[in-house]
């Protein structure tokens, strides 16, 4: 069976040359092959620089707006102005800095961590992420126009954001952004769902897989699950700007209610889609750093899938104040403490993995012991809120805003930084300094807790959340002023993070292959990682397949061997062909998307009947997209194939002959 | 290994390549279908929560509906799919004459049940005086319906686009499950529509 | 400096810095009492939902402390101490213990069934006034609006004069500041015309959202007579943050005084025969943004209340006849009620009685002359976006000299 397939692809090689409308890229450096790589390591790598890119955008945000609020009747900010730096700040972080670093995990380290050379779509692959890059650029386009930025809240509330409360194009742009994020997510997770079911290595059982590789998945099925409601919810929205349907408009029997429903089943568990893949990451740190395996594997898996489950059921605790009426409350509240468990089952798995450990205090770890203690605080006050009635205190206040900060700074973005940190010798071959590390961590920890703890009291003392001034005799000034000096901090934390990190990037000292004795398959590459990944295909005997191999190295040397040799009179290794066409779908989409969103509706008066500039531009952008798709389509999923010397370097010119 | 031998060991159930046996390009198709599913069932939710609070001066949907010709279209769009069906069993065979044939009246009823929605929308707007802006049950059954329509179209222009692809040759009894991904698809819409259909149209007349 | 050294002392230090805002926090009730502290609540609903705040702290805190201390424990006991240490051979490959799962998970559905049951029990309680008191709740009905609150005593009848200047009845109305009668339940219907909003009293009760299209409603009682603070909770646009309004709750007696002054038409100030006229001091400029509260008014905001309902030492009964004049010909009518003096606008706030206000403009500025002329001259400087500047005075193209918004401040004054 197997033999004929290869048969096959030996039989295309004759083919004859594709017309020339199918060509395909082959740079290898260069912008032309960031552009049209297909490669998950070099897409990861884009998702992750854009990522850190917004974090920078996302933080200045952060910082005008505790500017602002640093002393009462403060007018650093216009209320407009704040309103646009907070709808931006929340959506920046969550959909343009967590999501895609997570993304930037899931791209580079998950297919090396079951074995795989790429993800199941290449092409997919990439288009997701010139897809998230327009939606990005979408939502910041605002900046530079007269129409300003979105500030109608992340959330968008109807009838808030309906043309009527919010009449410029800046929730145009908001919508259409979020939409296309949604596409590229979804389209991310789908590829990533196909990949971790389909792609892994022999002997790599589903309860054999990384925590992180799991985490992963039981993410990409909340995305494919709960993006849906959200692209519904911006659908009707959008029908009701620019086609003036009645979804929302209460004159006509709209229900504004319908839209928290809606925004809430995507938006709890987006939570998750935010915290997952951060658990994973601890949940692989932890064992290295400690040097013993997870303790309590299956419940970590069982509690991350459980998590994802119960997600879905949750998500009216964010409406506890709308007057659901009792019987809901109660059972939403309930749901709400049930989703506890699985989440404190992890953290006491985590204190077991430590355990009996040989706990080696690298920067990784403290970031991901970090995330422990941090999460934990979170989630506490997480509980505070499934207590509905204390809740009806708390939503929309400081509270609140304490609360989620904990979970997604001291959680997801902790361990955000303790996955940078941890894989970057494998990324780029060369190590960060110890040094500036551990100093980047305990100035983000003392900056963060000094930011986000005194927010708990200002919560508790009735400051509502989303104002842009408050008076100085509510007794919060001091509260203020102390969250605005953790700001500080916080940003110099993360500068000396990221600074230190781009220095060893281009002058770090050179790292060894697997230098932290690492468990997972994606250590067992040498760093930077080849662009095939694995010269053989690998053969997973046990839980921590590298931690195996390690200790039985005769064996897996022989084995690979063997397999070796099969492999390279199979054809060699496969490789996918780039393509330019994801990225000039993506072209289309932008075109169509500023149609839509940023072009003024045309003048009657100068454009009398169909036709105007937007419609124009929309159709333009949606013309090439179709042609850019259909392209695509017809060039083939096709590739060539290698050969490697036993050095693992390519033998030949390395010429991708078309087979 | 002759060709007849290789077609006569083509396993359309199993591929050797992947970690569980099932084709890449299905496994993708499943889990999309599943979003699908998601993104009907929340505009379905819409509809159905709408119906339940209709705001003083809403149509009556029984009046504005014509029950007679959507159950026409349910039934073309319902034959449609058994030709998918045959269109892909033929492909699995390598018979891609009998594909064609197959693919072509699939795309037929397709356009049979378009063209009905065309008409029923035009009945609406200009007979029923049911807009997509001058209630809110327009604006469900409108939006609703249409983003099934636009399923079909796209299903349609995903059929044709096959459909010509045949005909240079490069479609072979291998890539069967290029045609039958497209199918599960198709037979997804033709699934979503019977759900549509009695959520929409039947409940009327209960 | 060996990083193990570093990082030592950066402890010692965070520690230190935890500390010390530790003690700054339990130091000085000053963190816990502001105006709309929810921790100090005045009346049951607020009190109950603090109880329940508290079940879910100590527990929480009480698992936070063993699983802290074990983590703690963890991480001290088991480190690597040395680099020799650290390239030791692995410890045990323990994969982990079922026992130990099974009951941490029992444990923490027990903990949570201890916060479970009062929060049940809460939910029932905050939700409506209970049963036995019923009969016995005031009811009243708020409405949200961009970017103020509207407040209607349905059970009350105001009398007003009907175009033909005949006497006539009206329902009772105010804005933005919301009169109760003390230790009485008060169930308020919660409507919005426009947007979302939150009405949200910390001291009273926790918030319930005002939603278009929707019926919502929350009950609050206040122990005793009291001056509470609320706000708008749910953003709901440009100058939601100065969407504020006050509460007053007052004793049967006074509530009632209060009720009937605000059932009666506005009030015509008249001469005082001998008494010379008035003269007032200029007006004092403000900075952007500026607070609009005096120290002396927050000291005893009741009794700064009960100033307010009596008339204004000074007035000047022509200047208050001109004012009267162009709160007519200056369109103002049009969005504004005046009980009696011909004003039946249902866009602004009712303003029959503004003068008895303590606050202006959604509760944000204090009811002074000052404040009112600041209010007046530029309301689109306080709070940026709103109706009255964009629909009134740059929509209509309302010019006021000097001497018009003297005589309108004199007039809304003498509006007790």
């Amino acid at each position: 069976m197997e033999a004929l397939a290869k048969t096959d692809f030996i039989a295309k090689e004759e083919q004859a040359a594709k017309p020339f409308v199918l060509w395909r890229p082959t740079a290898q450096t260069g912008l032309m092959s960031w552009l049209t790589t297909v490669d998950h390591k070099r897409i990861g790598l884009l998702y992750g620089a854009s990522a850190l890119f917004f974090l920078v955008v996302g933080g200045l945000e952060a910082l005008f707006i505790r500017i602002q609020l640093a002393v009462p009747n403060n007018t650093f900010l216009s209320s407009a102005q704040y309103n646009e730096m907070f709808t931006m700040h929340a959506t920046t972080m969550i959909f343009l800095v967590v999501m895609p670093l997570g993304a930037a995990f899931f791209n580079f380290i998950m297919p090396l961590q079951i074995g795989a050379r790429d993800v199941a779509f290449p092409r997919l692959n990439a288009f997701s992420f010139w897809t998230f890059l327009v939606g990005a650029i979408i939502l910041n386009i605002g900046w530079f126009r007269p129409d300003g930025a979105p500030d109608a809240g992340w959330f968008g509330y109807t009838p808030l954001t309906t043309r009527t409360y919010s009449p410029t194009h800046a929730v145009d742009m908001w919508v259409m952004g979020l939409q296309l994020l949604g596409v590229a997510s979804i389209a991310a997770a789908l590829n990533f769902i196909v990949t971790i079911i389909n792609l892994r290595a022999p002997g790599m059982a589903m309860m054999r897989l990384p925590v992180f590789t799991w985490m992963t998945l039981v993410t990409s099925f909340l995305i494919i699950l709960s993006f849906p409601a959200i692209t519904i919810a911006l659908v009707e929205i959008m029908m009701d700007r620019l086609f003036g349907t009645n979804f929302f408009e209460v004159s006509n029997g709209g229900m504004p209610i319908l839209w928290q429903h809606l925004f809430w089943i995507f938006g709890h568990p987006e939570v998750y889609i935010l915290i997952l893949p951060a658990m994973g990451i601890i949940s692989e740190i932890l064992p290295t750093f400690a040097r013993k395996p997870l303790f309590g594997y299956p419940i970590v898996v069982f509690s991350g899938a459980s998590i994802g489950f119960l997600g879905f059921g949750v998500w009216s605790h964010h409406m506890f104040t709308t007057g659901m009426g009792t019987v809901a409350t109660a059972a939403f509240a309930l749901m709400t403490m049930a989703i506890a468990v699985p989440t404190g089952v992890k953290i006491f798995n985590w204190i077991g993995t430590l355990w009996g450990g040989h706990l080696t205090m690298r920067t990784p770890m403290m970031f991901a012991l970090g995330f422990v203690w941090m999460f934990m605080i979170g989630g506490f006050s997480g509980i505070m809120h499934a207590a509905a009635p204390a809740d009806l205190q708390q939503h929309g206040s400081y509270f609140i805003v304490a609360h989620f900060h904990y979970v997604l700074i001291g959680g997801s973005l902790f361990a955000l930084l303790a996955g940078i940190q941890y894989w970057f010798p494998l990324m780029f071959g060369r190590r960060v300094s110890e040094f500036w590390g551990k100093t980047s961590f305990w100035v983000i920890f003392v900056g963060f807790n000094v930011t986000f703890f005194p927010m708990h009291f200002l919560g508790l003392e009735g400051m509502p959340r989303r104002t842009f001034t408050y008076d100085g005799n509510m007794g919060w000034n001091l509260g203020n002023f102390i969250c605005t000096v953790g700001a500080f901090i916080l940003g110099i934390g993360l500068a000396i993070y990221l600074i230190a990190m781009v220095y060893a990037y281009y002058k770090g000292p050179r790292s060894l292959k697997d230098p932290w004795d690492a468990r997972t398959l994606e250590w067992s590459l040498p760093n930077p990682p080849p662009v095939y990944n694995f010269q053989v295909t690998p053969t997973i005997h046990a839980r921590d397949s590298w931690w195996y191999e390690k200790q039985h190295a005769d064996e897996i040397a022989k084995e690979e061997a063997e397999h070796a040799k099969a492999e390279d009179t199979h054809g060699g290794i496969h490789m996918p062909f780039q393509s330019i066409y994801p990225i000039l779908a993506g072209l289309g989409i932008l075109i169509g998307s500023i149609g839509v969103s940023v072009v003024d509706p045309a003048d009657p008066t100068k454009y009398p009947g169909f036709w105007g500039p937007k419609i124009a531009v929309t159709i333009i952008g949606g013309a090439i997209m179709f042609v850019a798709v259909v392209l695509w389509s017809l060039e083939g999923n096709e590739g060539y194939h290698i050969h490697l010397n036993p050095d693992g370097s390519i033998k030949g010119d390395g010429a991708q002959k078309h087979y | 290994m002759s060709s007849q031998a290789a077609a006569a060991t083509l396993d359309h159930h199993h591929d050797p390549t992947t970690s569980t046996g099932i084709p890449n390009k299905k496994l993708l198709m499943w889990a999309f279908l599943a979003s699908d599913c998601m993104f009907f069932g929340c505009l379905i939710s819409t509809h159905l929560i709408y119906r339940l609070h209709p705001p003083p001066g809403t149509p009556i949907a029984r009046q504005v509906f014509s029950i007679e010709l959507t159950s026409f279209s349910t039934f073309i769009l319902l034959m449609s799919s058994l030709m998918m069906a045959l269109a892909v069993n033929a492909i699995q065979k390598g018979n891609l004459k009998s594909m064609r044939w197959s693919l072509l009246t699939t795309i037929f009823f397709g356009c049979i049940f378009l063209g009905c929605q065309v008409f029923e929308f035009n009945t609406f707007v200009h007979e029923k005086h049911l807009t997509i802006t001058n209630s809110i049950l327009g604006t469900t059954f409108f939006t609703l319906t249409g983003t099934h329509g636009l399923h079909v179209l796209i299903g349609v222009i995903w059929l044709s686009g096959m459909l010509l692809y045949s005909f240079t040759g490069n479609l072979t009894q291998k890539d069967a499950i290029d045609v039958e991904s497209m199918g599960l698809y198709w037979h997804f819409v033709d699934i979503v529509w019977i759900v549509i259909f009695t959520a929409v149209y039947l409940l009327e007349y209960i | 400096m060996r990083y193990s050294q570093f990082s030592q002392r950066a402890a010692r230090w965070a520690g230190a810095a935890a500390a010390l805002a530790g003690a700054c926090l339990l130091s000085g009730c000053v963190w816990f009492d502001g105006p709309q502290s929810t921790l100090v609540p005045e009346g049951p609903v607020a009190r109950d939902q603090l109880r329940i705040f508290y079940v879910t702290c100590w527990v929480t805190l009480f698992i936070f402390v063993v699983v802290g201390s074990v983590l703690a424990y963890a991480m001290v006991r088991f480190r690597a101490r040395s680099e020799a240490d650290e390239h030791a051979a692995p410890p045990d490959q323990g994969h982990g213990n079922p026992m130990v799962e099974v009951s941490l998970i029992g444990a923490s559905v027990f903990a949570l069934v201890i916060i479970a049951v009062p929060t049940l029990k809460g939910i029932w309680y905050s939700f409506d006034v209970p049963e036995d008191e019923k009969a016995n709740a005031y009811e009243i009905t708020a409405t949200g609006y961009q970017w103020w609150f509207k407040f209607e005593y349905t059970g009350e009848t105001a009398q007003t004069l009907d175009p033909t200047g005949k006497p006539a009845s009206a329902p009772l109305t105010t804005g933005n500041e919301l009169v109760i009668p003390a230790g009485r339940p008060v169930r308020i219907a919660l409507r919005a015309v426009d947007v979302i909003h939150s009405f949200w009293i910390p001291k009273l009760a926790g918030k319930v959202d005002m939603i278009p299209n929707r019926a919502n409603h929350l009950w609050i009682e206040a122990d005793k007579p009291g001056y509470f603070w609320g706000q708008c909770a749910e953003f709901c646009g440009e100058s939601h943050a100065v969407m504020r309004f006050r509460v007053i709750a007052l004793g049967p007696r006074e509530f009632n005084e209060w009720l009937n002054n605000q059932m009666a038409p506005a009030r015509r100030a008249e001469a005082v025969p001998g008494k010379p006229k008035p003269q007032f001091a200029a007006y004092r400029t403000f900075r952007q943004n500026e607070a609009g509260y005096t120290d002396a008014f927050e000291a005893s905001p009741l009794d700064a209340w009960r100033r307010q309902q009596k008339p204004d030492d000074a007035e000047d009964t022509d200047l208050i006849a001109k004012g009267r004049a162009l709160f007519q010909s200056k369109t103002c009518v049009s969005c504004h009620t005046i009980r009696g003096d011909g004003a039946v606008g249902v866009t602004g706030p009712e303003l029959t009685h503004v003068g008895a206000r303590t606050t202006i403009a959604g509760g944000l500025l204090e009811n002074n002359r000052d404040e009112l002329h600041r209010w007046i001259h530029n309301p689109g400087a306080v709070k940026p976006g709103n109706k009255m500047w964009v629909s009134g005075y740059l929509l209509n193209n309302i010019k006021l000299t000097p001497e018009d918004e003297d005589a309108l401040v004199s007039y809304l004054r003498s509006l007790k």
